[in-house]
């Protein structure tokens, strides 16, 4: 294991000097970085945290971030909770949830950290530049500001992310160098592929690359939320941090001397579909895993504008400042019929409590859901089109 | 011999002595693991992880995962140990914070469901109570691009009737390299190479022995071989060419580690 070297300040930290939470903290952040084989620690432009909703955090988890409150020291957002704190719903929470819910809201506003509530901050809230160290968690922002943006994260956890949100600085490994940004698998993509279609490649790849760098050829029209949908479902299934994409991503030439070779072909990604998608009418159209853009609200509030809604319940997830950004959109969506919640998604909220069936377009929601103990769903995994001839009479 | 003990990378520090669960899989642990201290996909599904030593492959998915022991964890029902083969932080983080033992760099098929483990978090060993631990050093020698097989002769007291390298058991005060010079010349008459590489030791478990094996690459400077009666025939040949013979475990793979490393 490499020695990493704190500062005179740093030590003083670590020896307790500055309270509790920033001595955990930069604890934690030590052995991550002895492990990673760090040198040092190097300052972050911003942090973002998952483990917000109850349901993920626990008591065990309330527990955590008493003991390591302390203000944050960079501008730092936040995942999705378990509800829409100002609108309520998706669906119904008892009180011992709420309060318990609460209580995590209260705890990360002490620290001041931003009431952003989404698991893509990169839209509006917390925006980086390439080239910036970032000490970011929530797998599926982690692999897209890597790949897209060309900011720099490891993949860390909710707590490393705190602490790295505390103390202002984060190991220097991994991701953070250009050597651990380097594609190790060629992966030839074939045919054109949607949004859901590259949501099911990251389905198909997460466990056959396990962590290893992909760079992705033949894709060279691919849109930022087609690989918003490869992110999420590639960093569902995989410890992934980071892809490139052949003519689309900016540090693509980033790939080391004779890497692997994989293809994939259109048969694979629609048997990946075919294995999660059910037939059967869902109690729930669920849309917007990771978060939707206002490009998204805009593209959905297209095609229901003046229809006439049946069947199924729609609920369609953002963030605030999206949501009221696309105030049209909504309205439109709203008239239609469907819901449109911001501060919580379809993974996060416990949807069990009203749900038994979801159909959604989302490879992340569909690992996630049919889990016996966690979503409890039974899951219709399908594009977006084939979602809404459900509720389009 | 006493157990075994087995040399792989300390996590989180602490030590836990408990029966182990095998999951050949990656877990995320948001999801895949249930407040009810059940793994809820693969191959482990529906096995109860609470007071036992968790070996896995390694973790994946959400970044919230940490939280999953600590949530185990408080409520009392948390595994008592981890094991990865190969880790990644969000489970380390969650180790740590959950004050959980945890080791990495544990091939998981030298554990069977049930052993009773010793996990060390800070040294990084373990050991399998019962199992006994041999050590064994095996040459790859070369001469002139080609690697010589021998086939172990049907007496063998392991492995008979396969086709391995020139191995034996490392006596007391040996160095693996000295080991494998005293067998070349034992079971081959070499005398003359020279010695390229030594790896990393690899462990193989044959019920109740884990044999902890250092590979060792040669070059001979000879392709004469006078073999004694451990082996009944040698051949040298084209390494490309070695998936067509019927060698010990993990023989192959070594080898290419041991070249390409």
């Amino acid at each position: 294991m490499t020695e990493l070297q704190l500062s005179k300040d740093e030590e003083r930290i670590f020896d307790g000097e500055a309270g509790e939470g920033p001595k955990i903290a930069i604890r934690l952040l030590n052995s991550l970085g002895e492990l990673g084989g760090a040198e040092r620690l190097i300052p972050v432009k911003s942090a973002h945290i998952s483990g917000v909703s109850y349901k993920n955090v626990g008591e065990g988890g309330i527990q955590f971030l008493r003991k390591i409150s302390h203000r944050v020291n960079v501008p730092t957002s936040l995942n999705p909770l378990g509800f829409d704190i100002d609108n309520g719903g998706p669906v119904d929470i008892d009180d011992t949830f709420r309060k318990k819910q609460m209580e995590i809201v209260e705890i990360y506003r002490e620290m001041g950290v931003m009431d952003s509530f989404t698991c893509t901050p990169y839209y509006y809230y917390n925006e980086p530049s390439f080239g910036d160290h970032i000490s970011w968690a929530e797998s599926s922002a982690i692999i897209y500001v890597n790949s897209l943006i060309g900011a720099r994260t490891n993949r860390e956890s909710g707590p490393s992310a705190l602490a790295a949100a505390i103390i202002g600085k984060t190991p220097d490994h991994g991701l953070h160098r250009k050597d651990g940004r380097r594609a190790s698998v060629v992966v030839n993509a074939e045919g054109p592929l949607d949004y859901t279609k590259f949501a099911a490649l990251g389905l198909f790849l997460g466990p056959k690359l396990n962590r290893n760098i992909p760079i992705i050829k033949g894709q060279k029209g691919a849109k930022g939320i087609e690989l918003k949908a490869l992110s999420a479902a590639l960093s569902a299934t995989s410890s992934i941090p980071m892809f490139h994409v052949e003519g689309v991503t900016r540090e693509s030439d980033l790939v080391e001397d004779s890497p692997e070779v994989m293809e994939v072909g259109i048969k694979e990604i629609e048997e990946t579909i075919g294995k999660s998608s059910s037939q059967q009418e869902p109690e729930l159209i669920a849309i917007g895993c990771p978060h939707l853009s206002s490009e998204e609200l805009d593209y959905i509030a297209g095609l229901v504008k003046g229809k006439k809604k049946v069947g199924p319940d729609l609920f369609l997830f953002t963030s605030r400042e999206v949501k009221a950004k696309s105030a049209g959109a909504v309205k439109t969506i709203e008239n239609f019929g469907g819901k449109v919640f911001s501060d919580t998604c379809m993974v996060v909220s416990p949807l069990s409590n009203n749900y038994k069936s979801t159909g959604t377009n989302s490879g992340k929601a569909s690992f996630y859901l049919p889990l016996k103990g966690y979503g409890n769903q039974k899951v219709a995994f399908m594009g977006i089109m084939d979602l809404l001839r459900w509720v389009i009479a | 011999m006493g157990d075994s003990l087995i040399k792989g990378r300390g996590l989180s520090p602490g030590t836990a002595t408990s029966e182990v669960v095998v999951c050949n899989q990656l877990i995320s642990p948001l999801g895949e693991i249930s407040r009810e201290g059940l793994v809820t996909s693969g191959p482990c599904e529906n096995v109860n992880i609470t007071g036992k030593i968790l070996a896995f492959l390694g973790g994946r998915g959400s970044t919230v995962g940490s939280y999953t022991f600590l949530e185990l964890k408080s409520r009392n029902i948390g595994p008592a140990g981890l094991i990865n083969e190969s880790a990644e932080q969000m489970v380390v983080t969650g180790a740590i914070i959950s004050d959980i033992p945890m080791v990495d760099r544990i091939p998981l098929d030298i554990l069977s469901n049930g052993d009773v483990v010793y996990l060390n978090g800070s040294s990084g060993e373990i050991s399998i109570k019962g199992v006994e631990e041999k050590k064994v050093a095996t040459v790859y020698l070369m001469h002139g691009g080609k690697v010589l097989l021998l086939t172990r002769s049907e007496s063998a007291s392991s492995y008979p009737g396969q086709v391995s390298g020139i191995s034996g058991f490392i006596e007391k005060g040996e160095s693996p390299e000295q080991t494998g010079r005293r067998e070349m010349e034992e079971e081959c008459g070499i005398r003359d190479s020279v010695t390229k590489r030594i790896g990393r030791e690899i462990y193989v478990r044959d019920k109740n022995i884990i044999y902890e094996i250092t590979p060792i690459l040669m070059e001979s400077k000879s392709d004469e071989v006078k073999l004694n009666d451990e082996n009944s025939g040698y051949i040298w040949i084209d390494p490309s060419k070695m998936h067509n013979y019927e060698t010990v475990p993990k023989f192959k793979e070594t080898f290419v580690s041991l070249v390409s490393s």
